[in-house]
């Protein structure tokens, strides 16, 4: 029986020009998952994608892609991966399908006018499929790239953030389109800095920061591992006073200031009725509410130092 | 090589260049103009404009006229009056002005040595060598024709070649080799730059297909469309200057090596730029110097040992061996034509392993 894992990254170091760009990072990504890296520019991600492709070798460490070093992969294993990368790299001087039918020929696409039919209605790009790249909107460049990396049918898709630059409507269409990704079983990897993005897509997230692995997990055990939200609204001249009493609680993970007032983040053990009691006892507050943490919220809890 | 691979590159490529047909066609005219600028080299080194003032009219200046026209190819001599003489030197449009004073016949039955008044506009030496050089030659066959006395020597020409090749046919078949460089270059060039530039490089590295079929085909496409480019300027030799080669073979030989030889290298240079705008300055660059030490204005062997064997390097030396021989049946190089021609393919045929051999090599990492 073959391994559960679509890609397993360990401990991987990867260095350009004395710049450490991957440092020491162990990843497990689930067949038939979909998976978000994610990162501030300069975080790695975009190497770790390089390397999963088997672009980059790594300086220390092994990428097995479907059970095969990434490394030294083949034409049999690349044939098994589609990538979307960061730039569209389309040819936008000829038309959509001759952009399909060039790539078809790379992969070998059996039937391959057929499934370029498939492909462009899938995107919903068969209408303009005689049409100049050059004259698509950036979101109907991007679902072009999309389909082309469908083109060969690959059971691991990497895409190198997909809707970075496109409009809210192309954003929503290319995310509809990596959920049905999920639905028909394909793992997926994507990179983004959208943490809706990641949130709205991921099965699991992996959040880096300067090369290291912060964390990776459900977005649902991210949240809860950054703790309950309260946000408390209160006076100005308050605000100071309550900030020096959240701080000395011991269930309070973290304290942020935000317009309204302040932002604090309770451990799971925490009462935040009893947090409200003890702020109350030295100042006044105007309102205070409780929800769960965004995604955005753990990613800076993570990668800001306290 | 894989063969759907090779087609399905080509076919893209034939797609870019069709979606610029205005590249296309200012290449082929970039071809035809270089052609034209040797025409131009090669004019205004020769047929120097030169005013022709006859104040005596009779019949030893006449003599001498005929004398001076058939002295040397640099005079075109221009009969007007000093005046307009005087004008036309001030104002650049003369080299010279030769006059040939008031009573020279008389003279000249005395006996007696006559001045030729000679004004030179000395802006240029060149041209003014040509005047220096061509008026005593001129003087000497002028007492030759005459009989006088006292000229004892003249020269009894013996030529290798049973014609002579003018300076321009000749310069222009060397063109060819020039134009082969440039166009084949280019095309080669921005087949390869355009992949970086648009990223699909990337793609192309990532694809389970051959990297040296997909390189293959753009190539085969490039160097087809710098073939069709040297065709237009081959008819052009043919139309302009009325020059048939004498060998079709050696000469579609010599081009399809070239344009072998100067699209791989265009592909390198592509791949090492990694932008097309730097292509075209910098071959424009490169191809002057190549074109110049390859025996192209004269047979190298004329310009000292060291030149010559820095020649040996280039192509282009060996094409230009190869289509003056192919044109004009001339023997420029001093290795045997066939040598030439034998050197230019083995030079193809490495360029193109290296190139796709190499290229092949980089896409499977």
């Amino acid at each position: 029986m073959g391994s559960p894992f679509a890609v397993e990254v360990s401990n991987v170091q990867c260095s350009f020009g004395g710049i450490r760009a991957i440092d020491g990072l162990s990843l497990r990504i689930a067949a038939g998952t979909v998976v978000g890296i994610v990162g501030a520019n300069g975080a790695g991600k975009t190497t770790l994608i390089d390397m999963i492709c088997g672009l980059v070798r790594p300086q220390h460490g092994t990428i097995l892609v479907m059970g095969q070093n990434a490394a030294a992969a083949g034409p049999a294993l690349r044939a098994r991966i589609g990538v979307l990368p960061q730039e569209t790299a389309l040819y936008d001087e000829v038309s959509a399908r001759q952009n399909l039918d060039f790539a078809a020929s790379l992969y070998a696409v059996p039937r391959a006018a057929a499934r370029i039919d498939e492909v462009l209605l899938l995107v919903g790009l068969l209408e303009r499929q005689h049409d100049v790249v050059r004259t698509f909107s950036g979101g109907m460049q991007r679902r072009l790239a999309i389909a082309r990396a469908l083109l060969h049918d690959p059971p691991l898709l990497i895409l190198d953030e997909p809707t970075v630059g496109v409009d809210l409507e192309a954003r929503h269409q290319i995310w509809s389109h990596v959920r049905s990704l999920r639905a028909a079983g394909r793992t997926v990897v994507l990179t983004t800095n959208y943490l809706d993005e990641a949130e709205a897509l991921c099965d699991r997230v992996a959040i880096l920061r300067a090369g290291r692995l912060l964390a990776e997990d459900t977005p649902a055990a991210l949240t809860a591992r950054t703790g309950r939200c309260l946000e408390i609204e209160c006076s100005p001249e308050s605000s100071g006073v309550a900030r020096e009493t959240l701080e000395r609680h011991k269930g309070v993970l973290r304290v942020e200031s935000g317009d309204f007032g302040l932002r604090a983040y309770l451990g799971a053990t925490v009462n935040p009725e009893d947090v409200v009691h003890d702020l109350r006892a030295v100042c006044t507050l105007a309102a205070f509410r409780t929800r769960s943490p965004d995604l955005a919220e753990v990613f800076r809890s993570l990668t800001t130092p306290q | 090589m894989n063969a759907h691979v090779f087609v399905a590159s080509a076919k893209l490529e034939l797609a870019h260049l069709n979606r610029n047909r205005a590249f296309v066609a200012l290449t082929v005219l970039a071809a035809v103009s270089f052609l034209v600028m040797v025409s131009l080299f090669g004019l205004t080194g020769s047929y120097a404009p030169t005013a022709l003032i006859d104040l005596d009219g009779g019949p030893y200046s006449e003599s001498l006229i005929q004398s001076l026209e058939g002295a040397h190819h640099s005079f075109r001599l221009l009969p007007m009056s000093a005046a307009d003489a005087q004008g036309a030197l001030r104002a650049g449009r003369l080299v010279a002005i030769v006059t040939i004073p008031q009573g020279f016949s008389a003279q000249v039955e005395r006996g007696a040595t006559v001045a030729i008044n000679v004004e030179i506009d000395n802006v240029n030496i060149d041209l003014t060598n040509d005047v220096q050089r061509a008026l005593p030659a001129a003087i000497a066959d002028f007492g030759r024709a005459n009989r006088f006395p006292g000229v004892r020597v003249h020269m009894a020409e013996h030529d290798v070649w049973p014609r002579d090749t003018a300076y321009i046919p000749y310069l222009a078949v060397s063109a060819l080799a020039l134009d082969a460089m440039m166009i084949a270059g280019i095309l080669g060039a921005l087949a390869t730059a355009r992949e970086w530039e648009r990223k699909s490089v990337k793609l192309l590295r990532l694809a389970p297909a051959p990297a040296g079929a997909v390189l293959g085909g753009k190539l085969a496409v490039a160097g087809g469309v710098a073939f069709a480019a040297l065709a237009v300027t081959v008819a052009a030799i043919v139309a302009i200057f009325g020059v048939l080669p004498v060998s079709f073979v050696a000469t579609l030989a010599t081009l399809a090596a070239c344009v072998a030889i100067f699209t791989c290298f265009g592909a390198w240079l592509g791949a090492l730029l990694k932008r097309t705008l730097a292509v075209a300055p910098l071959l424009f660059g490169l191809v002057m110097p190549f074109y110049i030490d390859s025996g192209a204005l004269e047979p190298t062997r004329f310009d000292g040992d060291r030149i010559w064997l820095i020649a040996h390097a280039s192509p282009v030396y060996y094409a230009v061996g190869v289509l003056e021989w192919a044109y004009h049946g001339l023997h420029v190089t001093p290795e045997p034509v066939y040598v030439d021609l034998l050197v230019l393919v083995a030079m193809a045929g490495v360029c193109v392993a290296l190139t796709l051999g190499s290229f092949a090599r980089g896409g499977q990492r």
